[in-house]
C-alpha cells in the first residue's frame, strides 16, 4: 500500500518535472546556440535532461518520504520486529536492471549516435567539407592569430588592431588549430596547451603544441559579441597569467558582408 | 584546559614542555608567515618612506625574472653616469625593459580598457646611450634614442616599432651606458611582451630621478 | 621566537632539568636548520648567474632537509631514529592530556585525531583562500588580487590543499586510523610507528603548498600540469614537493589500514561480517596503493621537467602524456574520496533506522566495482584533448560506473524504507550528502556524454559538478561522521538543535552557491579566470554572497563541534543503539581500545528484537588479548 502511494506521488511529480523541462527546453537550456554542432549538443543535453528527471524525482521523493513517513519522534523507542527484511528480490532486481538499461541506453543514445554523427561531420571527405573556408588558427601565449590562406591573408585584425575571426553564415569552415609562437620559435617552453572555444557554437577543441587539429563546423546564425556575448573565441584551458584575456572577437556575417570584409583586409594587408 | 594538572603522566625529573612557549611560538610563526605572504610590499614601502632610498649610480644589475624585476625601485640622479647590466634570469621567457610614463590602454570587447602596448612618453627619446656585450638578444627597438653600438650590429637584432626596448632571450644580457638625462620625476618601467601580459601580471617598477 | 631559539634543542640529557622545547616548535627550528644547510650546499655546488641565495635546485634540495628536520624535530628523533640505530632513548609515550596531540605518538586514536585536526586546518586555510577567490570574482576585473598570477596561484593552493590534505585525509587518515581498528575489534594498528610519522607529513605538505608563493607564482591549478608548469615561476616546485609529502602520507595510511584489516581482525570478525566502513577503507586502500605511486612518479617527472629540464612534456616531447598520467590517477582519486563516503552512508543509515542493512552484499559489491571501474574512466577528463578514436570506450565505462555507485543509494533507500528513522544530525547530514552527491552524479551524466562535454568541459558547469560530488560527499558525510562518533571520541554529546540548525543552513547556502555554477557554465563562464566578460558579473556577485554565507556556516559548524567536544553534556554509552564493536568500549576508548579481546558472534547490521548482541567479551579472552598487544609492539619500553 505504502509503495503504491509512493509510486503515484513519484509519477505525478515526474510528470510535473517533465512539463517544466519542456518549457526549459523550448527556451534553449544552453542559453544560445549558433552552429550545427551546437544544435547536436543541445539535443543531447535535452534528451539526458528528460531521462534523468524521473530518476532524480525517485531518489528525492524517497528521501522526503523517509523524513515524513518513517520518522520516529525524539525519545520514542518503537518495538523492533523480530526480523527485518534483509533484501527484496524485486526491488533489487528492478533497480539493477533499470540502472543497467538506462546506462546502456545513454551509451547508445545520445553518446554513440551523436558522437558518430560528429565524427561523420568531421570527415575531410564529407561533401560539405570539401569546399570549406580554411582558417589557420594559431594559439600563442596569449593571442589567437587567424589567417585565411585561400585569400592570402596572414593575420586579420579589427579596427582596434586586435586579431579577429569573421565567417559567413551557413558555410562550413575548416579550422586548422595549432599551438606555437611564430615569433619565438627558439623557445620550446612558450608552447602550452590552449583550448579553442566558442561558447555559442557549443564546442571546444584543445590546441596541443606539436599537433595539428582540424575542426569542421558550420555557423548557423549571424552573430557577434555585441549580439550575444557567448559569440567570442575564448581560451578554455588555463595557459598562464594571460589566460583570462585570451579572447578574440568573432563575427558571423552574411556572405556579401564577408566578401567585403575580405577585400578590406586584403587592402589593409597590402598597405601595412 | 584549565582543569588539567600541568605535567601529568611524565617522568618526574624532566618538566613538561611549556604550553605558553608552544602557543606564543606558533602565534609568532603564524604572524611571520602572514607577513611573508601578504605584507612584504607594505614593509618595503614603509621602510622606504622612513629611511628613504639611496641613490643608485654607476654599475647596476637589473635582473628580469618571471614576472618581476630586481630591483623594482631605483633612484637616479640627473647627470650621473649609469652602467646598467640588464640580465634575463628566466629559463623560459623573453623579457624586455622599457621606461616611460602613462601606459597606453586599448579597448578589448569583453573586458573594456586594459593596459596595452607601452608608454605615451618614452623616457629614452633623445637620450644618448651606448650598448655593449649583447648576448642572446631577441630584438632591440631603438625608437628615438641616440644609440651607439659596440661590437657587430647584427648581434643586436635591431628592428622597429614601439618604444625603446631591448628584449632578451632566456639567459640573455646587455649593457647600457648612459648619462641620466635632465628628466626628473617619477618614471615607470615595465615589460610588455606576450601581448602586454607581463606588464599586466606585475612586471613593472619605478625609477625616481632626482635633480643633481 | 627568541625564547624558543635559545632553548637547547638536542636530545634530552639526564643532567638538564629545563623543560624541553615544544616538539612542534623544535620541528620548525630543525626544519629551518635543515633547509639552510642543504640550500647552502647546493648554492656552493651549483651557483646560478647573479648568485641568488635561493634558486630552484637549492630550494628543492633544501626542502628535503627541511622535511627531515621537521619529522625528527616533532619527535621521530627520540621515538624512531634513536631506537632504530640502537641508541638509548628516553622517549615514553604520553597517554593522556592535550599535549599528546602535538607530538609524535603511536596510538592510532591520537594519530586519527591528528589527521582530523590537520584536515580541519587545511579546510579552513583552503576555505579562506576560496573566500578570497569569490571576493575577486564579485567584479569582472582584477580587484584584490592585482595580478592574474596571484589569483591562479590561489586557485592552485585552494584545490591542492582541499584535495590532497582534506579530501584524502579526513576520512582515510582521520576516521580510518581512529575507527577502523576499533570497528574490527583490534587493539592497535599494524604499523603504529610509521603511522605516527606519516601524520606529520600532512602539516608539512599543507605549509609547503601554502607558502609556495614565496618561490614565485604558479598558474596550473591543482593538476600542476605540464607543459605549462615547466614555464611557470618556481612556486610550482613547492606544489610538487608539498604534494609529494601529502600523497606519501596517504599512501602510508592505506598501507596501515589494509594490513590492519587483513591481519588484526577480532576472532569472529569474518570478511562477511566486516563493517562497511572497514570495507570502504580496504577498497580505498587498494586504490591508493595502486595509483598513488603512479602519480608520485608523474610528479617527480614534472619536478625534473621544471628543474633540469628534460623536455618530457614540451612540444619536442610528448605533450599530452602528463595529463594522461595525471588523470589515470585523478579519476581513482575521486573514488578515493567517494568510496568511504558510500560506506559511511550505509554505516549510519541502519543504525539510525534501527533496521537491518538492506541488500548488504550489493552495497559491498558496489564499493568493489566502483574501485575496479575507476581505473578505466580517466580519459573522460580529456574528451577535448584526445584523439576521437579513443572517446567512445571511455564514455562507455564512465556511464557504466554510475551503476555500482547507484547500489549505495539502493541499499540506503531500502534500509530506510519502513524503518524507524531517527532524524538526528548525522542522519540529516547523510541524507543531505546523498542529495548533493545525487546532483553531482546526475550533472556528471551530462559531462560523460562526449558531445555535451565539448560544450561543458572547462566551464563552471564542471566546477559546480565536482564541488557537488566532493563537498557533497566528503564534507557533508565527514561532518555526519563527526557528529555520529563525537560521543565515542569525546564522551560528550552535541546540541541536537544547533547541529540540525547549522546543517540546514549549510545545506541551503551550499546549494544556493553551487547550483548557480551550472548556469554560469552554460552561459559561457570558463575556469581559471579572475577577469571575465561583464555580462556574467551579476550572477557571480550573487554567488559570492552565498559563498560567504556558506563559509560562515562552516565556521559555525566547527565552533559548535569544538564546543560540544569540550563542554557538551555527558554522552550515554551507546547513544545510537548501534551494533558495531566501537560502541562496546568506554568513550573515549582506552589506550588498547578494549579491556579484553572482543569476539564477534553475530552480524553487525541485523537489527531485530531477538537479535543477540554482536560483540562478546569474556575473561577467557584475556590471554589472547595479552598476546595480541605483545605482538603489536606499541610499547618499546613499556
Amino acid at each position: 500500500m505504502e509503495s503504491i502511494i509512493f509510486g503515484i506521488v513519484w509519477i505525478v511529480l515526474s510528470v510535473i518535472g517533465e512539463w517544466a523541462a519542456r518549457i526549459l527546453i523550448n527556451h534553449d537550456p544552453l542559453y544560445y546556440t549558433a552552429s550545427n554542432i551546437g544544435l547536436m549538443v543541445e539535443h543531447a543535453f535535452d534528451f539526458i535532461l528528460v531521462v534523468l528527471l524521473p530518476i532524480f524525482a525517485f531518489v528525492v521523493v524517497s528521501f522526503i518520504w523517509t523524513m515524513v513517513r518513517f520518522r520516529v519522534k525524539k525519545g520514542e523507542r518503537p518495538q523492533l520486529p523480530k526480523h527485518w527484511t534483509k533484501s527484496n528480490r524485486w526491488f533489487v532486481g528492478i533497480w539493477i536492471m533499470g540502472s543497467i538499461l538506462v546506462n546502456l541506453m545513454f551509451v547508445l543514445h545520445p553518446t554513440t549516435t551523436a558522437t558518430e554523427h560528429f565524427f561523420a561531420l568531421e570527415q575531410p571527405s564529407a561533401p560539405q567539407n570539401r569546399h570549406a573556408i580554411v582558417v589557420d588558427v594559431t594559439a600563442r601565449q596569449w593571442e589567437w592569430i587567424f589567417s585565411y590562406p585561400q585569400y592570402g591573408l596572414t593575420q586579420t585584425l579589427n579596427a582596434n588592431g586586435q586579431d579577429m575571426l569573421e565567417l559567413p553564415v551557413n558555410r562550413t569552415v575548416k579550422l586548422v588549430l595549432r599551438s606555437y609562437d611564430p615569433y619565438h620559435t627558439y623557445d620550446q617552453y612558450a608552447d602550452v596547451i590552449h583550448s579553442f572555444w566558442v561558447p555559442s557554437w557549443g564546442i571546444k577543441e584543445d590546441v596541443i603544441p606539436g599537433e595539428t587539429r582540424i575542426l569542421y563546423i558550420t555557423p548557423t546564425k549571424i552573430t557577434s559579441f555585441s549580439q550575444n556575448p557567448m559569440s567570442r573565441v575564448q581560451c578554455a584551458e588555463v595557459c598562464g597569467p594571460g589566460h583570462p584575456w585570451m579572447e578574440a572577437p568573432l563575427n558571423v556575417v552574411s556572405q556579401s558582408t564577408f566578401t567585403r570584409w575580405i577585400a578590406q583586409q586584403k587592402a589593409l594587408q597590402s598597405k601595412g | 584546559m584549565a582543569e588539567r594538572t600541568p605535567g601529568e603522566m611524565t617522568e618526574p625529573e624532566t618538566p613538561d614542555w611549556s604550553r605558553r612557549q608552544f602557543l606564543w611560538g606558533l602565534g609568532g610563526l603564524a604572524a611571520v608567515g602572514a607577513v611573508s605572504l601578504f605584507g612584504r610590499q607594505a614593509l618595503v614601502s614603509a621602510a622606504r618612506s622612513i629611511f628613504g632610498s639611496p641613490i643608485t649610480t654607476g654599475a647596476v644589475n637589473l635582473y628580469a625574472f618571471d614576472y618581476y624585476y630586481v630591483p623594482n625601485y631605483m633612484v637616479w640622479r640627473v647627470g650621473d653616469q649609469m652602467d646598467v647590466t640588464f640580465q634575463n634570469q628566466s629559463h623560459t621567457h623573453w623579457h624586455e625593459w622599457t621606461i616611460g610614463r602613462h601606459v597606453n590602454e586599448a579597448y578589448f570587447q569583453a573586458f573594456g580598457e586594459l593596459p596595452a602596448d607601452a608608454w605615451k612618453v618614452d623616457f629614452w627619446d633623445g637620450v644618448p646611450v651606448t650598448l655593449s656585450n649583447p648576448y642572446k638578444i631577441d630584438n632591440f627597438v631603438p625608437n628615438k634614442a641616440l644609440v651607439t653600438y659596440k661590437g657587430p650590429k647584427s648581434l643586436y637584432n635591431i628592428t622597429s616599432g614601439g618604444d625603446f626596448s631591448p628584449t632578451l632571450k632566456p639567459g640573455g644580457s646587455l649593457n647600457l651606458s648612459f648619462r641620466v638625462p635632465d628628466k626628473p620625476g617619477i618614471w615607470d618601467f615595465g615589460c610588455f611582451v606576450q601581448q602586454y601580459i607581463h606588464y599586466r601580471t606585475g612586471m613593472r617598477g619605478v625609477i625616481k630621478i632626482v635633480k643633481a | 621566537m627568541a625564547q624558543t631559539l635559545s632553548t637547547p634543542s638536542s636530545a634530552p640529557s639526564p643532567s638538564t632539568r629545563r623543560a624541553p622545547m615544544p616538539p612542534v616548535l623544535r620541528g620548525f627550528l630543525w626544519a629551518a636548520v635543515g633547509f639552510l644547510i642543504l640550500n647552502i650546499v647546493v648554492d656552493v655546488v651549483d651557483p646560478f648567474r647573479g648568485h641568488p641565495f635561493v634558486t630552484g635546485p637549492s630550494a628543492t634540495i633544501g626542502w628535503v632537509g627541511a622535511l627531515v628536520g621537521w619529522l625528527l624535530g616533532v619527535g621521530a628523533f627520540e621515538g624512531v631514529a634513536l631506537p632504530l640505530f640502537g641508541y638509548p632513548s628516553r622517549w615514553t609515550e604520553r597517554t593522556t592530556g592535550w599535549r599528546r596531540y602535538f607530538e609524535y605518538s603511536t596510538d592510532h586514536k591520537v594519530i586519527g585525531l591528528q589527521y582530523l585536526g590537520s584536515a580541519m586546518g587545511g579546510f579552513l586555510i583552503a576555505g579562506l583562500v576560496a573566500m578570497l577567490m569569490r571576493w575577486e570574482l564579485m567584479s569582472a576585473h582584477l580587484t584584490i588580487f592585482h595580478y592574474p598570477t596571484n589569483y591562479l596561484t590561489a586557485v592552485g593552493i585552494h584545490g591542492t590543499i582541499m584535495m590532497f590534505s582534506v579530501a584524502n585525509v579526513a576520512l582515510l587518515g582521520g576516521f580510518g586510523n581512529y575507527m577502523v581498528p576499533i570497528m574490527i575489534g583490534a587493539r592497535g594498528t599494524a604499523f603504529p610507528k610509521l603511522s605516527g610519522i606519516s601524520v606529520w607529513l600532512v602539516p608539512a605538505g599543507i605549509l609547503t603548498v601554502l607558502f609556495s608563493p614565496l618561490l614565485g607564482a604558479w598558474t596550473t591549478g591543482w593538476r600542476g600540469y605540464q607543459p605549462l608548469a615547466a614555464q611557470d615561476p618556481n612556486g610550482i616546485l613547492f606544489y610538487y614537493l608539498g604534494v609529494a609529502a601529502l600523497t606519501t602520507s596517504t599512501f602510508i595510511v592505506a598501507l596501515n589500514m589494509v594490513t590492519t584489516v587483513m591481519f588484526r581482525r577480532a576472532p569472529g570478525m569474518t570478511w562477511g561480517r566486516l563493517p562497511l566502513f572497514a570495507w570502504g577503507q580496504v577498497t580505498v586502500g587498494l586504490l591508493v596503493l595502486i595509483w598513488i605511486p603512479e602519480i608520485q612518479a608523474t610528479f617527480v617527472m614534472g619536478l625534473l621537467e621544471k628543474l633540469v629540464p628534460f623536455n618530457f612534456f614540451t612540444a619536442t616531447g610528448s605533450v599530452l602524456s602528463y595529463l594522461e598520467l595525471f588523470w589515470i590517477f585523478g579519476h581513482p582519486e575521486v573514488y578515493m574520496i567517494a568510496v568511504p563516503v558510500f560506506a559511511l552512508w550505509n554505516e549510519i543509515i541502519p543504525v539510525m533506522s534501527q533496521k537491518s542493512l538492506f541488500a548488504r552484499e550489493w552495497a559491498v559489491i558496489g564499493l568493489v566495482f566502483v574501485m575496479l571501474l575507476s581505473g578505466l574512466v580517466w580519459a573522460h577528463h580529456l574528451f577535448t584533448n584526445m584523439r576521437n578514436s579513443e572517446i567512445l570506450p571511455f564514455a562507455f565505462f564512465t556511464e557504466m560506473i554510475s551503476i555500482p555507485t547507484g547500489f549505495a543509494y539502493m541499499a540506503g533507500i531500502g534500509t530506510m524504507w519502513k524503518g524507524h528513522v531517527r532524524l538526528t544530525t548525522p542522519m540529516l547530514l547523510v541524507l543531505m550528502s546523498m542529495f548533493n552527491f545525487l546532483i553531482g552524479g546526475l550533472t556528471g551524466v551530462f559531462l560523460a556524454d562526449p558531445i555535451v562535454n565539448m560544450q561543458l568541459h572547462d566551464t563552471f558547469w564542471v566546477v559546480g559538478h565536482f564541488h557537488y560530488t566532493v563537498i557533497g560527499s566528503i564534507v557533508f558525510t565527514g561532518l555526519a561522521a563527526v557528529y555520529y562518533w563525537l560521543p565515542k571520541m569525546s564522551g560528550r554529546m552535541y546540541s541536537e538543535f544547533w547541529g540540525k540548525f547549522l546543517a540546514i543552513a549549510l545545506f541551503l547556502f551550499f546549494n544556493a552557491t553551487f547550483s548557480q555554477f551550472f548556469l554560469l557554465g552554460l552561459h559561457g563562464m570558463n575556469r581559471w579566470v579572475p577577469a571575465y566578460p561583464r555580462y556574467l558579473q551579476p550572477m557571480n556577485f550573487e554567488v559570492s554572497i552565498f559563498a560567504f554565507l556558506l563559509g560562515l556556516a562552516f565556521v559555525a559548524q566547527f565552533v559548535h563541534i569544538i564546543w560540544a567536544w569540550r563542554k557538551g553534556a555527558k554522552a550515554p554509552e551507546n547513544p545510537w543503539q548501534a551494533r558495531t564493536p566501537e560502541w562496546f568500549t568506554s568513550s573515549p576508548p582506552p589506550r588498547d581500545n578494549f579491556p579484553v579481546q572482543p569476539e564477534i558472534v553475530s552480524s553487525l547490521y541485523i537489527y531485530g528484537a531477538e537479535q543477540p548482541v554482536a560483540v562478546h567479551m569474556s575473561a577467557e579472552q584475556e590471554l589472547a588479548a595479552a598476546r595480541d598487544s605483545n605482538e603489536g609492539g606499541e610499547h618499546p619500553h613499556g
